[in-house]
């Protein structure tokens, strides 16, 4: 399969291996974060970190937008799916996430018009077909994302849909990487840049990250021979003493972005002044809200929600598996009362979750590492 | 899109090259092994039969090389 095929060939996935075992020093553990799910998922899935020397060890980032979701948003999101009026719409991974009051789906089992959709264009779909309906979609994700939400605003404006609108919980990438660099005590040495979310925001945003911390940074793919190769830049710079925002994946990456998809955001949506991240807390500017010129098709503002804040459940650490402070099976829940089929924690929600990757390919520990009894 | 189903929808970073079979107004069907979808193009035109694009979401990001 095309662009599939060529970067999962095992003779040149030994060869890049090779190539990194010079590159580390025997002994001095490097720290990457890979900051996307989509990174830790292929990592996981393809044993990428057993094709490095043991000296290279994977940080799993907040990459995951179901993983960051705090359970207040949940909460809101089921006020909206059982008021009678509406048709609530939304990815299918939303639909087992935990919130104070249970997951979307056990409001379905209630009777809630919960439906799953691929894109935001069939929540609109829906709103054609049901005029007498309001449907509402469960706009999440990062800056990949948010461009399908933008489109589909446009054309809702564009097609005088009225029934249509976005509980909008976009959030971005920037803001949470600069709240875990200052975070204390987290020593990291790389960064793992996402490949597809830069496709939309281009290299620049990750400047500051080299710039004013002085780590370097590669935006790569997500096929393992992308990663390996990724992992080799990062050591390079380390050991060349350089520091730099280099780009792996110039076959669709460019340092400015797509400017069509960020005119389509900008166009739609503008930062919150504030967002709560589970795990992270509340970091500025680090979400999107619909723009007032779209307050028709923003859900916020046609319906009352409660908004209350949750804290997370206290057995959960999902926060500190969140900016790396833990690995998903040292928590204390992993696996035993928290697995992918009765998730307490968002990490073990999501296929691309540290925790569901870990406990879906039965990655519990490396060689050096310990596992607790 | 669903065109990869082992991937999260939702991850922002799950994105799948496939290939334009036909265009209609801001929309283009496009097949991934064997599997097809229609697409939002607005973010990527002028898009022919053939192109690859980047899609996510039900909508293409980017056209590849």
């Amino acid at each position: 399969m095309r662009y599939v095929d060529e970067f999962r060939d095992g003779e040149l996935a030994q060869k890049l291996a090779r190539e990194i075992e010079t590159l580390v020093e025997p002994g001095r553990e490097v720290k990457i974060m890979e900051v996307c799910g989509g990174h830790t998922h292929a990592i996981y899935k393809h044993g990428v970190e057993h094709l490095v020397p043991t000296e290279v060890d994977f940080v799993h980032g907040p990459g995951c937008p179901v993983c960051v979701i705090p359970m207040g948003r949940v909460d809101d999101a089921i006020a909206l799916a059982e008021r009678p009026d509406v048709v609530f719409a939304t990815f299918g991974d939303m639909m087992r996430v935990p919130g104070g009051r249970g997951s979307l789906l056990e409001a379905k089992a209630r009777d809630a018009d919960v439906r799953m959709v691929y894109s935001p264009l069939d929540a609109l779909e829906l709103a054609r077909q049901n005029p007498d309906r309001e449907v509402v979609f469960f706009a999440i994700g990062f800056e990949t994302t948010a461009p399908a939400t933008a489109l589909t605003l446009l054309r809702a404006r564009a097609e005088g849909v009225r029934n249509f609108s976005a509980f909008c919980n976009h959030v971005t990438i920037g803001p949470p990487l600069r709240a875990i660099l200052d975070s204390p005590g987290l020593r990291l040495d790389a960064f793992i840049a996402p490949g597809h979310v830069s496709t939309v925001i281009g290299t620049r945003p990750y400047e500051f990250i080299v710039d004013e911390y002085d780590k370097p940074v590669v935006v790569t793919a997500f096929e393992p021979l992308d990663i390996l190769q990724a992992v080799m830049m990062l050591l390079r710079q380390l050991r060349e003493g350089r520091c730099e925002v280099e780009n792996q994946y110039t076959r669709v990456v460019r340092r400015d972005g797509n400017p069509r998809a960020l005119a389509a955001l900008e166009e739609t949506m503008e930062l919150r002044d504030t967002f709560e991240w589970r795990g992270l807390g509340w970091i500025g500017h680090s979400a999107l809200k619909l723009r007032p010129e779209f307050a028709d098709w923003d859900a916020e503002a046609r319906f009352e929600l409660p908004g209350d804040r949750v804290e997370d459940p206290k057995a959960c650490q999902c926060g500190e598996v969140l900016i790396g402070a833990i690995k998903p099976w040292e928590c204390r829940v992993f696996g035993t009362a928290c697995t992918p089929e009765r998730p307490i924690g968002t990490c073990m929600v999501s296929s691309e979750g540290a925790c569901a990757a870990y406990y879906n390919y039965g990655r519990l520990a490396r060689p050096r590492d310990t596992v607790p009894a | 899109m669903s065109l990869d189903s082992e991937r999260c929808v939702t991850c922002s970073d799950d994105a799948v090259a496939a290939t334009v079979v036909a265009v209609e107004g801001t929309n283009a069907t496009v097949e991934a092994d064997g599997r097809r979808e229609r697409v939002g193009i607005e973010l990527v035109e002028p898009v022919a039969p053939g192109d690859v694009l980047l899609c996510h979401a039900g909508i293409a990001l980017e056209k590849l090389p």
